[in-house]
């Protein structure tokens, strides 16, 4: 595990990954359980009458509550999985350059022979690994889940919608790392990426009860997350190439403004 | 002779402050070499500008005949280093701190690595977030020599060192020159660099004040001494031996400043009494003052 630093950054979130893993499990098979249920509460629908907008913006524009698309979309996909992958990229690549710069070990790394720009990759590649581990964990988890309560529903569907999870994780992951690859500062790293995630959250979750913002939802990674339904529909390819470009702009960033700077003592 | 590091009108700012300015250095294969120059002086952002941490505001500086930025990879393969504050990742063994570095570098001759570590006595099972801060400081120094590096460039490398080490590291520098390698080692502390230096460049307030052959510096190098006498000592016995300065004579104590060598002082304090000799490790500020007079105005 100490052959790159990859696979060395991998190995440093290896406690991390088991706790959230553990969380991941628990949240989705937990969640699954309460399937049968709320699908039996039928008069849960009567929330989603009033069309109440405050509601929307917490489990998304849900036709049916208690179909299992309608419950994954609401309880899993529309808030929490987004959420919580999103912590867990912004952690990663906030951490990647400005995490050891500040920590003191970015010189004794950068004494090897290793180009700037591969290091910005590779801890790149770390968060996509982590991230991606995660979303097969989650993964089973709402397999086990679907299968225990016996939930009528794509696996197939469900990989696809937690991958595009991943992505918009992964996508601010990548914001996160170019701010610190810019600037070498942690927490303002994470402040600022979490800061925009939330807000884009919002933006997205929104637009539709309110005028003005409907014409700027484009604006919003999330929109290409959660727009076309993934759960549903399976994953939107048009979606998932704006959000893996996006990454790619961001890495592209990472890389040019790390090269060029001074790093800190 | 080939030149291994050279600099030209080196100068790093940041916003207005001068870190360096103008600094020019030869530093020759084989040589050991030393940068002398009190803490803040520009000693560590010449380094990093060598590793290309850091870039110049204006100048240049190669390495290897290669330039610090255009080629700092190749460089680097070349290069052992020890940073001054160094860091090494908590959560990592000993020996994983070892194996990372040597993976990274497309490895390095392990049996010679473990020979290293043995002869510093280094501490490689336990985590390094465990380790006292001398026993880091090894693990630093096994970092810097074990790939066998053509030129090690190191920060302060002795502070933590306790005595008996410090004798194995100055060993281990001397070995390193018999291969014909380099060293390149920044310093505040006179009496190391006298040690083990061939050259020394003197640094002070980021510029370069004189390059010279530690013979020279020797000579030059401003040493106090205090003789105490047990029987009265007539005031003006000292005043004209060569090389002593200062003197003053109070209650049978002589205080006095000798450039170069002690010999002359020796001979003449011989014929008394001697019940106690103070010999104080010579101070930068004192090398300065040999160079400038007055240390304080002249340093632009």
């Amino acid at each position: 595990m100490l052959r790159s630093v990859l696979s060395k950054t991998v190995r440093d979130q290896n406690r991390s990954l088991l706790w959230w893993g553990l969380g991941l499990i628990i949240l989705t098979v937990v969640t699954m359980l309460f399937y049968p249920s709320l699908s039996e509460a039928t008069e849960l629908n009567d929330l989603l009458v009033d069309d109440n907008p405050l509601i929307k913006a917490f489990i998304g524009d849900v036709p049916d509550l208690t179909s299992p698309e309608g419950f994954l979309n609401s309880q899993i996909f529309f808030l929490m999985l987004p959420l919580m992958f999103l912590a867990f990229a912004v952690a990663q690549g906030s951490g990647a350059i400005a995490g050891e710069e500040e920590k003191g070990t970015l010189d004794m790394l950068m004494s090897n022979p290793i180009d700037r720009w591969r290091v910005v990759i590779e801890k790149f590649g770390a968060m996509i690994v982590t991230v991606l581990a995660l979303a097969v964990v989650t993964w089973l988890g709402l397999a086990v889940g679907a299968v225990a309560v016996s939930m009528e529903i794509s696996y197939v569907k469900m990989a696809e919608a937690t991958l595009a999870a991943a992505l918009l994780g992964i996508a601010f992951g990548g914001f996160a790392l170019a701010l610190g690859s810019a600037t070498g500062r942690r927490a303002m790293s994470i402040g600022v990426a979490g800061g925009v995630g939330a807000a884009s959250y919002f933006l997205n979750a929104l637009a539709p009860a309110v005028d003005g913002l409907e014409l700027l939802r484009w604006l919003s990674p999330f929109y290409y997350y959660s727009s076309a339904d993934p759960i549903t529909n399976g994953l939107h390819l048009g979606h998932a190439g704006v959000l893996v470009a996006l990454t790619a702009v961001l890495l592209a960033i990472a890389v040019v403004t790390f090269n060029r700077r001074d790093l800190g003592v | 002779m080939t030149t291994v590091v050279e600099t030209h009108s080196l100068s790093k700012s940041y916003g207005s402050v001068e870190a360096i300015s103008e600094i020019g250095l030869e530093v020759q294969e084989g040589e050991v070499f030393g940068y002398l120059g009190p803490n803040g002086a520009g000693k560590t952002t010449t380094i990093r500008i060598l590793l290309d941490f850091i870039r110049p505001t204006s100048g240049t500086a190669s390495v290897f005949g290669l330039d610090s930025k255009e080629s700092s990879r190749h460089i680097r393969r070349r290069v052992g280093y020890l940073p001054g504050e160094m860091t090494l990742y908590d959560r990592l063994t000993g020996r994983d701190v070892l194996a990372y570095s040597a993976s990274l570098r497309g490895g390095v001759d392990w049996s010679y690595a473990l020979e290293i570590a043995e002869r510093l006595e280094t501490e490689l099972s336990r985590q390094v977030r465990t380790l006292s801060r001398g026993n880091r400081q090894k693990l630093g120094l096994v970092l810097a020599f074990m790939h066998r590096p053509d030129l090690i460039i190191m920060d302060e490398p002795s502070s933590g060192l306790d005595p008996l080490l410090q004798q194995e590291f100055h060993r281990m520098v001397d070995e390193v020159r018999a291969e014909g390698r380099t060293v390149f080692i920044s310093s505040h502390i006179l009496p190391e660099v006298e040690r083990i230096c061939d050259r020394v460049a003197i640094i002070r307030r980021g510029r370069l004040v004189t390059v010279e052959d530690i013979g020279t510096l020797r000579e030059r190098a401003l040493h106090r001494l205090e003789f105490h006498f047990g029987e009265q000592v007539p005031a003006d016995a000292f005043a004209g031996v060569p090389g002593v300065q200062d003197v003053t004579m109070e209650d049978g104590v002589l205080y006095c400043t000798v450039l170069g060598s002690p010999n002359a002082l020796i001979k003449a304090v011989a014929g008394f009494d001697v019940v106690k000799l103070v010999s104080e490790e010579p101070h930068l500020e004192d090398v300065f003052l040999s160079y400038y007079g007055d240390g304080e105005n002249n340093a632009a």
